[in-house]
């Protein structure tokens, strides 16, 4: 070892000196031809349907330059959608915070069997959303399903889960909520697991109680964790389109169609691409716009290789 | 043994917990073994199981609502897709992770933003590449979106991995001569084998579990994949029979959950790939 003080520069397997930007290009460049095929020019392609009146009626696609968004801004259905997705990303993200945090702390306590409750918890997170859709749209049949029945037995009358307007969106909710505060969890509970414990050792010690420890200590520590989790569930939220159709197929009267359920519809059910694809377009600049602030506040980079 | 109270009420948690996670599962197996008439009449629905019923309700998903045929569909596509994923993505995290380029790390976070784009903004673009290259109804209509889907999960999976191996390794391997072919074939990729298992079986799930892509591009049912069999079979815009929906929907979780039992180490690295440590 010592005396190979200057290392010989490393050779390809044909024995030829390795040339370093050659090495970059054949490990890399599949991967950037292949996105640059299947993803990045599928996205410029959705950008320039988005100025046409391309429809699978119409046939075509004359370019209407900004007409499809012009539409879409004095379209009501689509304000519809946009507050439904909102209310939709609010609510679950905010309700699985708090269960999610909730939980962590309790699974924190280390009760003997919680890994088998943990190892349950993981599965509906796994689970093919429409199934999820379908095992919910069971439950909480007004008819037969198990929750409402269950609900009588108290002598209460259960709400109108899914058929209701109002009602619909806060079950797509909690549906999301059921599939999804075990990720949250996962993340804060991984977190707090990996927290020094002599910190807590020293609040003990200086007469601090649970609930002090809680929120001066344990919450301040847990934040990162809890902005991430808090940032992916919101894009997938914001996203999520399986369940919507899985569980309420955007009814009752649009009660549950979100932007990405507006989008589908234009683009299958009506095949009005170049509408549905402003739609999409529309459902990035909000995406992209939404995480560089929320990233910006939470001060999260994506880890490359140092 | 003498348990305080607050423990036997967390006890009383921990199982409530355990219940609300499975217990939708199980509604919908039970589901799954009645007779059509049978579901809105007992409620809740008894255990008492009748064997041929269950047969016939399985047979019926399997064969007649060719539900077998779509598994089939869906091994396919996943298998060969998640393999050329796997492929492509894997030597490309160890560049991001081992050489020094530029512009790696805003390459890098391109990829990243992949995994959070909302597949409608790319299905109907996808379809129409699809459809004018004649792949429609075709295995290779699905696989060449998919494997799109797919890489960028596989490459943050892998650069996780390969930033976990210490850089000792490869540079002994470096001052003994060794490229950066032969050190990622011969000494990485068995250092990350537990990578490329967590790579290949989110890759695997994602594509198992989605349906949008494929409901454009597939018309044929003979094409179907098991969520667009499942998606076309229960949505919720049909009238159904439920327990025959039911039944579907346990065929398409059941592969989930033997799947489940070997992601357990490794769920948070890939569902959150890309960012936690």
């Amino acid at each position: 070892m010592s005396l190979a003080a200057a290392p010989a520069p490393p050779r390809s397997v044909f024995g030829k000196p390795e040339n370093p930007r050659r090495t970059v290009l054949v490990l890399l460049g599949p991967c950037i031809v292949y996105l640059v095929l299947f993803s990045i020019y599928p996205l410029f392609h959705s950008l320039r349907l988005s100025f046409t009146d391309m429809s699978a009626a119409a046939g075509g696609g004359d370019w209407v330059g900004l007409k499809n968004y012009a539409d879409l801004l004095v379209d009501p259905l689509f304000w519809n959608a946009a507050k439904n997705s909102a209310i939709m990303v609010v609510l679950s993200v905010g309700i699985q915070i708090v269960l999610g945090v909730a939980l962590a702390m309790f699974f924190n306590l280390h009760l003997k069997g919680s890994w088998i409750v943990r190892g349950i918890l993981m599965l509906p997170m796994l689970m093919t959303p429409i199934v999820v859709g379908l095992m919910w749209r069971a439950l909480l049949n007004p008819d037969w399903g198990l929750i409402d029945w269950a609900i009588r037995l108290t002598g209460l009358e259960p709400p109108d889960w899914l058929g209701s307007v109002n009602m619909a969106i806060v079950t797509l909710v909690l549906v999301d909520c059921w599939q999804w505060t075990p990720f949250v969890f996962l993340i804060v509970f991984a977190r707090l697991q990996a927290l020094p414990l002599d910190i807590f050792e020293a609040a003990n010690v200086d007469g601090a109680g649970p609930i002090v420890t809680f929120r001066r200590i344990t919450l301040p520590m847990l934040m990162p964790a809890i902005v991430f989790a808090g940032v992916f569930r919101a894009v997938d939220a914001f996203r999520s389109f399986d369940l919507v159709f899985g569980l309420s197929y955007g009814g009752p009267a649009r009660g549950t169609t979100t932007l990405s359920f507006f989008a589908f519809q234009h683009g299958f059910q009506f095949q009005n691409y170049g509408y549905a694809a402003a739609i999409a377009y529309a459902m990035l600049i909000i995406l992209s716009v939404g995480t560089t602030v929320m990233l910006r506040y939470a001060q999260i980079r994506p880890e490359t290789g140092r | 043994m003498k348990l305080k109270p607050g423990r036997i009420l967390a006890y009383i948690v921990l199982i409530g917990l355990g219940l609300v996670g499975i217990a939708p599962f199980v509604y919908l197996a039970v589901l799954s073994t009645k007779r059509r008439i049978e579901i809105p009449s007992q409620v809740p629905p008894s255990l008492n199981f009748n064997w041929s019923q269950i047969v016939k309700n399985y047979t019926e998903v399997l064969f007649s609502q060719g539900m077998l045929s779509f598994t089939l569909n869906s091994l396919i596509v996943v298998s060969v897709a998640t393999a050329i994923a796997i492929v492509i993505g894997t030597p490309a995290a160890y560049a991001f992770s081992r050489l020094k380029f530029r512009n790696s790390e805003s390459i890098a976070s391109t990829i990243l933003s992949m995994r959070f784009m909302p597949p409608i903004a790319v299905a109907i673009p996808l379809f129409l590449m699809v459809k004018s290259a004649g792949l429609q109804d075709s295995y290779l209509g699905l696989i060449l979106p998919y494997v799109s889907f797919s890489i960028p999960l596989v490459v943050w999976i892998m650069i996780g991995f390969f930033d976990e191996v210490p850089r000792e390794i490869d540079e002994a391997a470096m001052i003994d001569g060794a490229s950066h072919y032969l050190i990622l074939w011969r000494i990485m990729l068995p250092i990350v084998r537990p990578g490329l298992l967590t790579a290949a079986l989110f890759g695997a799930l994602f594509i198992w579990n989605e349906f949008l892509v494929a409901l454009y591009v597939i018309n044929s049912r003979s094409f179907q994949t098991i969520s667009l069999g499942a998606a076309t079979l229960i949505s919720a815009q049909r009238p159904i029979d439920w327990n025959i929906a039911a039944t579907v929907g346990v065929v398409t979780v059941v592969p989930i959950l033997i799947f489940s039992l070997f992601v357990q180490r490794y769920i948070v690295r890939g569902l959150t790939a890309g960012a936690v440590k």
